[in-house]
């Protein structure tokens, strides 16, 4: 162990320091590099983890949404169909219907123009008449008047009476 | 004095270059002090430049991370010790591994005084490589299997940790036992001295790792010093890059064993 000593000249201080020396290695290597390191390695895996994971997730949401899409496409085309099948309907109902009327009113409208015409020509009727009477009157009026006699008269009353 | 010869060699041991009050500050001490001041500002420009979308060093850093994490998983079988064991496994790695190559660099080793002693004059460099001094790396070992042993106390209690070594278990399982098996007699006792031997065991980690490490730099040393001694230039390069080699594999051993040793020390053992 002397000769050990000697021979390699081992001195308990130089031990010593070169500690010291690698204790502050470790130090810096652990707390500046290797920590650090580590964490933002770990980090970046569960990022890449998570993302991939993420990414899963999406592509089977797209899936999904894509034939929700095609889905609810189908539902509307045929909402659509039958919209547009019972807009057609009413129209043809309603066009009925409108037509309906509008005969109807014709009707009314032509028999109270029927009812003014009968009652204007009845109207007019009487008063020809009573004016082609007052004519008469007078035209008879006048012819007797010149030629009328008593006699006449009396005869004709009793023609008339007969 | 004049035209003394320098002597300049590589010795087994870092040498001094200053003193403060009675401590020495070998050359060892120096570039591994050089090293740290390397690896703080290293630290700083990572931390400042960490962000959640990686760019530059922090994409080579964070392979590294994740390459070392794997091979720790395959020593360790489970993430969760290997991220408790990394900081300081990845420490080891990097500290050596800075250490090992600081050697290699030109002036370090070549730029240093002259100093007389005992009527030589004697070259001193500067610098020289920390791993090439045993006292680093014999410092370095200890913390390790120290740590190791600490580990495995809060890992898995400290009566089941003192038996893996001075089994007392086993001798007072012997009455209870003894009825059913009665060569538990012999059986516990010898398990009793294995413990022992694994106290050895022990010692022999620390100077293994030690010594493999500094034979292994030191050598490197001598070896680039004589082939520049054969012609400087040109020869060497080979060798260099060979170093440069040896002491990644050496940064990359010495951390691999610690890890093996922390694995080992925190894991229950079942007979």
């Amino acid at each position: 162990m002397e000769s050990l000593i000697s021979t390699f000249h081992v001195d308990i201080k130089l031990l010593v320091a070169q500690l010291v020396n690698f204790a502050i290695v470790f130090c810096v290597l652990y707390f500046f590099a290797f920590k650090p390191l580590v964490k933002v390695m770990t980090e970046r895996t569960a990022t890449i983890d998570k993302s991939l994971k993420d990414a899963d997730a999406i592509e089977k949401r797209l899936a999904l949404t894509e034939t929700e899409r095609d889905e609810i496409i189908v539902a509307a085309k045929k909402q659509a169909n039958l919209i547009i099948e019972e807009a057609d309907k009413r129209g043809e109902e309603r066009k009925g219907e409108l037509i309906a009327k509008a005969k109807e009113e014709i009707g009314q409208v032509i028999n109270a123009e029927k009812a003014k015409l009968t009652s204007e020509k009845a109207e007019t009727l009487k008063e020809i008449k009573k004016e082609t009477a007052e004519l008469v009157i007078l035209t008879v009026e006048k012819l007797l008047n010149e030629k009328m006699t008593a006699d006449k008269d009396k005869e004709l009353i009793k023609k008339l009476v007969k | 004095m004049a035209g003394e010869e320098i002597i300049h060699e590589n010795t087994l041991y870092a040498e001094p270059i200053a003193h403060i009050g009675h401590f020495e500050i070998t050359n060892a001490l120096a570039t591994s002090t050089v090293a740290l001041v390397i690896i703080v500002i290293l630290g700083i420009v990572i931390n400042r430049n960490i962000k959640k979308v990686p760019t530059g060093l922090q994409n080579g850093l964070e392979m590294i991370i994740e390459g070392f994490l794997g091979i720790f998983d395959g020593i360790t079988g489970s993430r969760k010790k290997s991220l408790q064991f990394a900081p300081v496994v990845l420490a080891f790695f990097f500290f050596i591994l800075i250490n090992n190559w600081m050697g290699l660099l030109p002036g370090v080793g070549s730029i240093g005084q002259i100093v007389e002693e005992h009527g030589q004059l004697i070259f001193i460099p500067y610098l020289r490589g920390a791993t090439a001094d045993l006292n680093t790396t014999l410092a370095l070992a200890t913390l390790g299997v120290v740590l190791s042993h600490i580990m495995g106390v809060l890992a898995i209690g400290w009566w089941k940790y003192l038996n893996k070594f001075i089994n007392i278990k086993a001798f007072l399982e012997i009455p209870k036992k003894i009825k059913k098996d009665p060569m538990v007699i012999l059986v516990n006792p010898i398990k009793a001295f294995v413990g022992i031997i694994e106290v050895i065991g022990e010692m022999a980690k620390i100077a293994s790792l030690s010594f493999r490490l500094f034979g292994n730099v030191f050598a490197g040393e001598v070896l680039l010093a004589s082939m520049s001694a054969i012609l400087a230039y040109g020869v060497p390069i080979p060798f260099m890059f060979l170093e440069v080699l040896v002491g990644l594999i050496q940064a990359l051993i010495f951390a691999m064993l610690i890890l093996t040793y922390l694995t080992i020390n925190t894991t229950a053992e079942e007979h």
